[in-house]
């Protein structure tokens, strides 16, 4: 009888390391490891490869990364904030990317030591700058869907007087993008160690109702106004409420004509 | 293996290929641009929905026949245009990592099987129309109106569907897996109903009224939208 094995010895496949709480290690595939050169990898990567820029933001120098995503926020929100202008048009066209873009910013800025307070008391070990590129990541998502709602409300815009429909398609499209924005963030700070996200989802509800108040804060943004800001303070349900009374009254007095 | 050559080769008969739902050849279409493919799919697309979108208007007038067969191809076309970006970054989103030429020309396929169909269809309701009584005020009210728009809805609703079920088909053979498939497919779907619907309305109308001139855009296409139209029309039916 023949001694000799012909079939090699089994060799262990090799596993991925795995997180005591189930997740996989970033950096574990080596295409997470391959750096981020342009502005055009990090939209290809923020699409199809997520996992590879929050490996990226935890390298040294993420610095530049971090830029790069918050100029695309800006640019991107700048050019949805034109088709959001083409509703009312003249001043509009430049006053609607202004407050869109300045209103994403200021509202991610608002929200960030709060995000950094929930995400240490979640047990979380991510450093400051590491939470400051997920959330530029999360806008980054958000503005880059918005362009591709682009097409749709600019013909929606061009097809309609009512500023009730288009406020609330604006905020349809607005509202799935962010989900998508929100759905990185949140597998970004599953990264972190978290032993819970109850702290995250607390301050995903702040930072939706601190962006809704933001629009009531900075009107008109679709519609005009005589001034720049609003010279009545309000808050958002109210001026929703008041937008709603007035399609309705507009309604009634379009059946009776 | 076959030479590359032979990949990039084109023939009107690939639509067969497309309506039998052969994925692995579709797959391997997706994977390259084919400016020549691309032409015949958007041909089919042109001619089937424009042979049936004719054959929609022909009722009303042979002027408003030209118009729908249009129209009819405009739609279509136009939805996949302005949904290409949006459907782009919803594959790889949900779960399907395609590039922005797959998930396109995905979207084209399925709407050229739509049109394949519709095209297919359209002597028959051609026939219909040519048997159906003149279009009036008084054909309007009857049965025979409301029989050719349940046809044209029903016959529209199979040709959607068909091509939706070979896009379903195809993004599981990119995919690998029906429950991601099914997510893109749905999100598409959401879309491309979204904008189409709207896109239709500014477009109305397609039969035609006996009443109404016939025009290619109604002078009030740009006023209200599809949804906002739908939306009164359930006010006034619960206020009454």
């Amino acid at each position: 009888m023949n001694e000799q094995n012909p079939v090699p010895p089994q060799i262990p496949p090799v596993i991925p390391s795995i997180l005591s709480s189930g997740v996989r290690q970033l950096g574990d595939d080596p295409l997470e490891r391959v750096a981020i050169p342009n502005i055009i990898a990090v939209i290809e990567a923020l699409l199809r490869h997520p996992r590879r820029m929050m490996f990226q933001l935890r390298q040294p120098g993420a610095g530049k990364l971090i830029a790069a995503m918050l100029f695309i926020s800006i640019v991107c929100s700048l050019i949805y904030g034109v088709v959001v202008g083409t509703f009312s048009g003249g001043q509009q066209l430049w006053i609607a990317p202004v407050k869109i873009a300045a209103g994403l910013m200021i509202s991610a800025l608002i929200c960030l030591p709060s995000l950094y307070i929930f995400t240490c008391l979640s047990g979380s070990h991510a450093r400051l700058s590491e939470i400051f590129g997920l959330l530029a990541g999360m806008l980054m998502l958000t503005t880059m869907l918005l362009i591709g709602f682009a097409p749709v409300a600019w013909i929606f815009s061009q097809s309609t007087e009512s500023l009730a429909w288009m406020g609330a398609l604006h905020l349809i499209f607005w509202f799935i993008a962010t989900i998508f924005g929100l759905r990185f963030l949140e597998a970004g700070f599953s990264q972190s160690n978290a032993r819970s996200h109850a702290g995250f989802h607390t301050w995903v509800v702040i930072f939706l109702l601190v962006a809704v108040q933001m629009t009531t804060a900075l009107r008109p943004i679709l519609g005009t106004a005589d001034t720049f800001f609003p010279t009545e303070k309000k808050f958002f349900l109210a001026h929703w409420g008041d937008c709603l009374n007035l399609h309705d009254s507009e309604t009634k007095l379009k059946s009776r004509e | 293996m076959p030479a590359p050559s032979a990949k990039l080769k084109t023939h009107p008969a690939e639509i067969a290929t497309l309506l039998r739902g052969e994925t692995g050849t579709i797959s391997m279409w997706s994977e390259s641009w084919n400016a020549r493919r691309f032409l015949l799919h958007v041909t089919v697309i042109i001619f089937g929905a424009g042979l049936y979108g004719a054959a929609m208007g022909w009722w009303r007038d042979p002027q408003q026949a030209l118009y729908v067969a249009i129209k009819f191809p405009l739609i279509i076309l136009l939805t996949t245009i302005g949904n290409s970006l949006i459907n782009a970054m919803f594959a790889p989103l949900l779960g399907l990592d395609i590039l922005f030429r797959q998930s396109f020309s995905a979207i084209v396929m399925s709407f050229t099987i739509a049109a394949a169909i519709l095209g297919a269809f359209s002597p028959l309701l051609a026939f219909m129309i040519w048997n159906a009584p003149p279009i009036s005020p008084q054909t309007i009210s009857g049965s025979t109106y409301n029989l050719i728009k349940l046809i044209n809805v029903v016959v529209i609703a199979f040709a959607g569907m068909t091509g939706n079920v070979r896009l379903f088909q195809l993004l599981v053979r990119l995919g690998g897996s029906r429950a991601v498939a099914l997510r893109v497919l749905f999100a598409w779907l959401a879309g491309n109903l979204f904008l189409g619907s709207q896109l239709s309305w500014i477009l109305r109308p397609f039969i035609g009224s006996p009443d109404l001139p016939v025009e290619f855009f109604r002078a009030s296409a740009l006023q209200g939208n599809f949804y906002e139209n739908v939306f009164q029309s359930l006010q006034q039916i619960f206020n009454n």
